[in-house]
């Protein structure tokens, strides 16, 4: 025991030394209740948490095995403390369960009465429970069963839901393996997410969540509602649905800003189902249109708070969450552990790579020096337009142009946040651009046309962002991006991410101009990167232009 | 016939003393240090500040379960007291017995041989009038009833009815004791319910009318019938009470059952000891570099000390999450800090809590020693950290490193609780309810709930400081324990990770140190990078500003590029080197300097000049531009110096001059930290040494002294000793000499029949003066008692 792959620290972070020779079984051993945090080239990250510890009760792990994983691999002797900890927080699990009562419908029954008291006497718990049935039971109605879950888990007593799911209107729905089959890791995930009937799978970004969902549908063989970021996103879906399964066009309904198509299997926008006209969601009566078996979210980081509250009253319903991270800007992490279910299953990027289903990635930030005018100019101007003024810079356009023309012949994305922007790079570079104002139509066809290869260099705005699939880009140049989201450099990557026909090694550029905010947004995406296991490096703007650069 | 003496008969304790040997001497003295402050002047004062109830309550308070159960059977029994008789009152080998009474011994509380054996008075007294819930024995009890009940109870028992009470009371007492059974017979399962219930104690039972008259004829009740047989004696109006010699009957005769005279072993979980050890080492280490971590933050941040003393709730919980802990750990650590002299309020105005320069000496020590540092003021310690946060008497709550947090009950109940460990074989972990019944077990009269609480804080603490692992005592602890305080740093030494002396260092800016480092790399590396992440690793980031720092430092890029590269096992990551470079590159460009003075003038070749004289040497002068120089020297000697180079210069506005005062580092002045002393240190062996030889010359002059001269004595008799010779002599109504300082000074001596002491006032009947006079006792000087025939003995 004294020469484990593992550090605990008093932080509650678990340090995992990759290149020991115990590492593979200590990851494998201790996926289940730690979340995997940052991981680089030596040493990965993981952390304890309260949630994590709950996934894996919930997953039937007990405090036991996680003690006993912590002391077998471990290098040093683990904290008295912090092994009582995990324990205790392991116990809090499942001491309340929501179980379905044949006489009494839904109940929230305890194994400690104690634990039953102090949570209804808490101001948030007693309006969503009904009548005491015993000692040990209390009724609850079924449409507060997401909120009183939610209740529960801020107290810190979460409930095991153990009352089971409707089946819904069964639908047909068959995968169809022609010449193609499912991954053995997204079988695994589809696998997981079945067994554990409600939960999140965690995938990086061109691994092919859309399959796992997929394949989830086929084992539901029931009227599917799948909620996606945007109407691009929708019609991906559907095209998707149509290649992989059974499913026939009259049976995929797209719900968006322009059609209102409830089918057994219905696509549906975030967007649609969060407008609002006078204080009221006008398209709530989708979710109860039809007696759903399964609910899909796709990238559940980006679930906006009207959706988790309508996901609240569909407990009852299975709920598969897709992403790319749990990580959410906002912090609502214990929101979608509650609502829609659990981390049933997620693999590290690199693992993804290793196994060549994404392809390697050389991450590259270009520095650029601004010029002693627009130095001064950026000086002196107001901090809300600094970074505008240094992202989008004249040399950043030069850059880009060398950049582009060192490329030339491999698909190449140009990603920039400002409009002006990126309709003076796409007349220098004599590309079109995508930006919101492109109509769908519009869209679609520069995508055929990029993927056919006609199409050289696309210019996309933020729009971009989620849920296109360009299958051949292999350079991507970003040149300016909103702030420094992580979410959206994970994003941008995953474009590129897709394997290429010949293995070529993706490349992601980042022109960022030196001495400014710029640097240091990209300084905090590029953060995420380098934790995700991309090393990338520094080079200077002359050597790009000089041609010297060695990449 | 001195009436003393006749009270007394045998050796009095200052015999029994006077008779031991040194080493027996100074044994008592090592179990009782409160007797050598001060040194007594022979052993008759010895044996009076001996008896003195305060002194006797300090022992009896720290006498396990088993001994004052010893204590109680001698109060108990009847005299003469043997240790048979305590063995079988107490249902224990006799052998067991003498042990304890060993002890009692040793402390001068029992004196007289085995088969007569005395206890002080005070501590009959402390035992109070029910030892163990027992009531008076009959023959006390007795002598409270009226003559016709006597003569009721004499012709209960067929007994002739003497007339004389005493006589009646002792006949019935003894025909009642001899009896027992055969009277027992007689009584319903009622009265036998009613006697069990006293019998548990307390003795007394509420009764109406306890007085009435009854014989075993006319008794129709059951307590009639027990009042009738004289097993219950009425008190007063509306009590009874059982006698003793009735309620050991309802015992069994026992004191009370399952008496044992061995602590009770707490059952405990085995562990592997080298498990254990290696635990508790981590803890140690942790415990340690979390005080390191405060003294760092302290030093760059010092959190203010409250106006009544103490640490605010915010820094605490500040402190807290610097530690990744939760508050009661963090409060602990920053006490024992400030207890072991680490850090002290600083001395402004505005106090702060600063790191002491004892904190700079501590820092440098190895792990092990710097940990031994933290645990021995732990261990003697009268801090109770973990009342932090409660609330005090006035309802205020009580805070960090504030002045409520001394009980003087600490460090003994810290003791035994470490001791019930070690006592326990290696790597046993019991749980806390059997240490706390193993602890009310050594100390039964001591601190209530607040030693059970204190037995479950210090389980709890002694595993945050790494006394203990997973709950077992670690063997570095039990040497500490024994007060081999070196063996316990190398045991410990043994058992902390060996440092390293290299990192990983990662593209996302981080390095990680799989492991403690080695003093010197982790304090270069603290300056370089952040701390991120503590514990069995450490995980530090690189940022511009933790590089600046470093070039702030003194180190150049080329500096930081090697020390990486040498610390580093791995490649260093081309970011970081960039990184490096960049910082390098933007440092110094700005750049801000001392300077007390200046000399400014339009003229480059004035101060051209200024430069090139040979006294400018002496001015501490640079050139900062060609207009302008610069000097340490403050501009009014400057200003001087320059006239006498005989230029002219004038004094500019102090608006333009620049002050930079120098980076200090602050720290408070070493305090001492005081606690009160209530338990006072055992003497050292050379000290009691010299109290003994101290005592046997004080008791060589008193023994050489002529018998019949007694004024010579009275000079020097010390005042203990007076008055304890004065209360004896009211008690016995005896006739003694006394020395007396009059008014003028002048020495008299009287013949006094004592009759009050109360107030520092003797009231005695003179005889010289043939009335009652009162003397100041603090003019007595010397008192001897005289026979009543007139002679002193």
């Amino acid at each position: 025991m004294t020469d484990g792959p593992l550090i605990v620290q008093s932080d509650k972070t678990l340090l995992l030394e990759v290149d020991h020779d115990q590492a593979e079984p200590c990851r494998r051993a201790i996926a289940p209740f730690a979340e995997l945090e940052r991981s680089p080239e030596h040493v990965h990250t993981y952390r304890l948490t309260p949630l994590g510890l709950w996934n894996a009760g919930a997953a039937g792990h007990d405090a036991e095995q996680v003690v006993d994983t912590l002391l077998t691999y471990s290098r040093y002797p683990v904290p008295h403390a912090l092994l009582v900890d995990i324990a205790e927080t392991m116990a809090r699990y499942g001491r309340l369960r929501l179980e379905s009562d044949p006489v009494h419908g839904l109940v929230l029954h305890t194994t400690d009465r104690a634990v039953l008291e102090e949570v209804l006497r808490s101001k948030r718990v007693r309006p969503l429970v009904g009548m005491r049935i015993d000692d040990d039971s209390v009724a609850v109605h079924p449409s507060q069963r997401g909120t009183l879950k939610q209740a529960l888990v801020k107290l810190g007593w979460p409930a095991e839901d153990l009352a089971g799911y409707v089946d819904g209107e069964a639908h047909p729905i068959e995968l169809v393996e022609d010449g193609w089959s499912l991954r053995q890791y997204q079988q695994e995930a589809a696998e997981g997410f079945w067994h554990g009937g409600s939960g999140v799978v965690v995938l990086p970004c061109g691994a092919g969540k859309t399959l796992v969902g997929t394949a989830a549908m086929a084992q539901a063989k029931a009227t599917t509602l799948i909620l996606v970021t945007n109407t691009v996103a929708a019609r991906q879906w559907r095209d998707e649905l149509l290649r992989r399964t059974s499913l026939t066009d009259d049976e995929i309904g797209e719900y968006s800003g322009a059609k209102k198509e409830i089918r057994p299997v219905t696509v549906a926008t975030y967007q649609v189902m969060t407008t609002r006209r006078k204080g009221v969601y006008t398209h709530l009566e989708l979710l109860d249109a039809r007696d759903w078996g399964l609910i899909i979210y796709d990238e559940v980081h980006l679930l906006p708070a009207p959706i988790f509250r309508m996901t609240a009253d569909l407990q009852a319903r299975r709920r598969l969450g897709l992403t790319a991270t749990l990580i959410r800007e906002d912090g609502r992490e214990d929101d979608v552990f509650t609502l829609i279910g659990p981390k049933r299953y997620d693999a590290p990027w690199r693992e993804i790579e290793n196994q060549g289903w994404i392809a390697p990635a050389d991450c590259v930030e270009v520095r650029v020096t601004l010029d002693d005018a627009a130095r001064l100019a950026y000086a002196v101007a107001e901090p809300d337009d600094r970074y505008r003024l240094c992202s989008t810079s004249d040399t950043k356009t030069r850059v880009v142009e060398r950049l582009v023309e060192k490329h030339a012949g491999e698909p190449t994305l140009v990603i920039g946040q400002y409009i002006d922007q990126l309709d003076d790079l796409a007349e220098r570079l004599h590309a079109p651009v995508v930006k919101g104002q492109t109509t769908v139509r519009e869209r679609q066809r520069l995508y055929e046309a990029f993927r056919s290869g006609e199409l050289p260099v696309l210019v996309v705005s933020k729009v971009a962002n989620f849920s296109i699939d360009l299958p051949e880009a292999s350079v991507a140049i970003q040149v300016s991006g909103t702030f420094g989201s992580r979410q959206e450099e994970a994003q941008r990557l995953g474009r590129i991410l897709r394997p290429k026909a010949d293995g070529r090694t993706a490349r992601f550029y980042t022109v960022v101009a030196r001495d400014t905010v710029d640097q240091e947004f990209a300084q905090h995406r590029q953060r995420f990167l380098a934790e995700q296991g991309y090393a990338y490096r520094i080079i200077d703007a002359e050597d790009v232009l000089a041609g010297t650069d060695p990449a | 016939m001195g009436t003393t003496k006749t009270e007394a008969p045998g050796r009095s304790l200052a015999d029994e003393l006077r008779g031991r040997s040194d080493d027996d001497l100074a044994a008592l003295l090592r179990v009782r240090p409160d007797l050598v402050n001060p040194v007594p002047v022979d052993v008759a004062q010895l044996a009076a500040r001996a008896m003195t109830r305060a002194s006797i309550l300090r022992v009896i308070d720290r006498l396990d379960r088993f001994s004052l159960h010893v204590v109680d059977a001698i109060a108990i029994l009847p005299e003469p007291v043997t240790q048979a008789a305590i063995g079988d009152l107490l249902g224990v080998p006799e052998s067991a017995v003498g042990e304890a009474i060993g002890e009692l011994r040793t402390a001068a509380i029992v004196w007289g041989g085995d088969d007569d054996l005395r206890m002080v008075r005070a501590a009959h007294e402390i035992v109070g009038p029910y030892p163990v819930g027992l009531g008076p024995p009959l023959r006390q009890a007795l002598t409270a009833l009226p003559p016709t009940r006597l003569a009721q109870l004499a012709a209960g028992l067929g007994l002739d009815h003497a007339g004389d009470p005493v006589t009646d009371t002792h006949v019935i007492a003894d025909a009642i004791t001899n009896r027992i059974d055969h009277i027992f017979d007689e009584l319903g399962e009622e009265s036998i319910e009613a006697l069990r219930k006293l019998a548990v104690g307390p003795p007394t039972g509420r009764v109406d009318d306890a007085q009435r008259e009854v014989d075993i004829h006319t008794a129709r009740t059951p307590i009639d019938a027990l009042l009738a047989r004289g097993l219950l004696v009425p008190v007063d109006a509306g009590t009874v009470v059982l006698p003793r010699e009735v309620g050991l009957h309802m015992r069994g005769d026992l004191l009370r059952a399952g008496i044992s005279s061995e602590p009770p072993e707490p059952p405990g979980k085995r562990q592997d000891a080298t498990t254990v050890d290696r635990t508790a080492g981590a803890g140690a280490f942790e415990a340690v570099r979390r005080v390191e971590e405060l003294l760092d933050a302290w030093s760059a941040d010092p959190p203010p000390m409250l106006r009544a003393g103490g640490l605010g709730v915010r820094d605490l919980r500040r402190l807290a999450q610097a530690f990744d802990t939760d508050e009661t750990t963090a409060g602990l650590l920053a006490d024992l800090a400030h207890a072991a002299g680490l850090v002290a309020p600083s001395s402004d105005f505005d106090q702060l809590w600063l790191p002491t320069p004892k904190s700079d000496v501590w820092r440098r020590l190895e792990p092990a020693d710097r940990w031994t540092t933290i645990a021995t003021t732990w261990l003697s310690t009268t801090r109770v950290a973990a009342l932090i946060g409660s609330r005090d008497d006035r309802d205020r709550p009580v805070s960090a490193l504030g002045r409520d947090l001394g009980r003087p009950l600490a460090p003994e109940v810290r003791r035994l609780v470490l001791e019930v460990l070690a006592r326990l074989a290696p790597g046993t972990a019991p749980d806390v309810d059997a240490v706390r019944d193993a602890v009310r077990w050594a100390r039964p009269r001591r601190g209530g709930r607040l030693r059970d609480e204190l037995v479950a804080w210090t389980m709890r603490e002694a595993e945050v400081l790494g006394f203990t692992g997973h709950n077992a005592l670690a063997s570095y602890s039990r040497a500490l324990l024994d007060g081999r305080v070196e063996d316990a740093t190398a045991a410990l030494a043994a058992v902390l990770p060996e440092p390293l002396d290299h990192i990983l260092i990662q593209a996302d800016l981080t390095a990680v140190a799989p492991g403690p480092l080695r003093p010197d790399i982790a304090r270069e590396l603290a300056v370089l990078a952040d701390v991120e992440s503590r514990g069995g690793a450490t995980v530090h980031r690189f940022t511009a500003a933790s590089v600046r720092r470093a070039l702030d430092a003194g180190m150049t890029a080329a500096d930081v590029h090697a020390f990486l590269a040498q610390l580093s096992r791995t490649h260093v990551p081309q970011p970081l080197t960039y990184l490096v470079d960049d910082v390098a590159r933007q440092h110094g460009r700005l750049r801000v300097g001392g300077a007390a003075s200046f000399v400014r003038c339009d003229d480059e070749a004035v101060l051209a000049q200024i430069m090139a004289d040979p006294l400018a040497g002496a001015l501490g002068l640079r050139r900062l531009a060609p207009t302008v120089l610069g000097s340490d020297l403050d501009p009014s000697t400057l200003l001087e110096r320059l006239r006498r180079m005989g230029q002219h210069p004038t004094a500019e506005a102090a608006d333009g001059s620049i002050a930079v005062a120098g980076a200090v580092t602050r720290r408070a002045p070493d305090r001492r930290h005081t606690e009160t002393q209530v338990n006072r240190p055992v003497p050292s062996d050379a000290l009691l040494a010299a109290a003994v030889r101290a005592i046997r010359a004080g008791d060589r002059t008193s023994a050489s002294r002529p018998a019949d001269a007694a004024p010579a004595r009275l000079g020097r008799s010390a005042s203990t000793q007076t008055i304890a010779d004065l209360r004896r002599a009211v008690d016995g109504g005896s006739t003694v000499w006394i020395g007396y300082v009059d008014h003028d000074g002048g020495s008299t001596e009287r013949v006094v029949d004592p009759v009050n002491l109360d107030g520092g006032w003797l009231a005695a009947f003179d005889h010289r003066a043939g009335a009652v006079r009162s003397f100041a006792v603090h003019r007595i000087s010397g008192v001897a008692p005289i026979d009543s025939h007139g002679g002193t003995t």
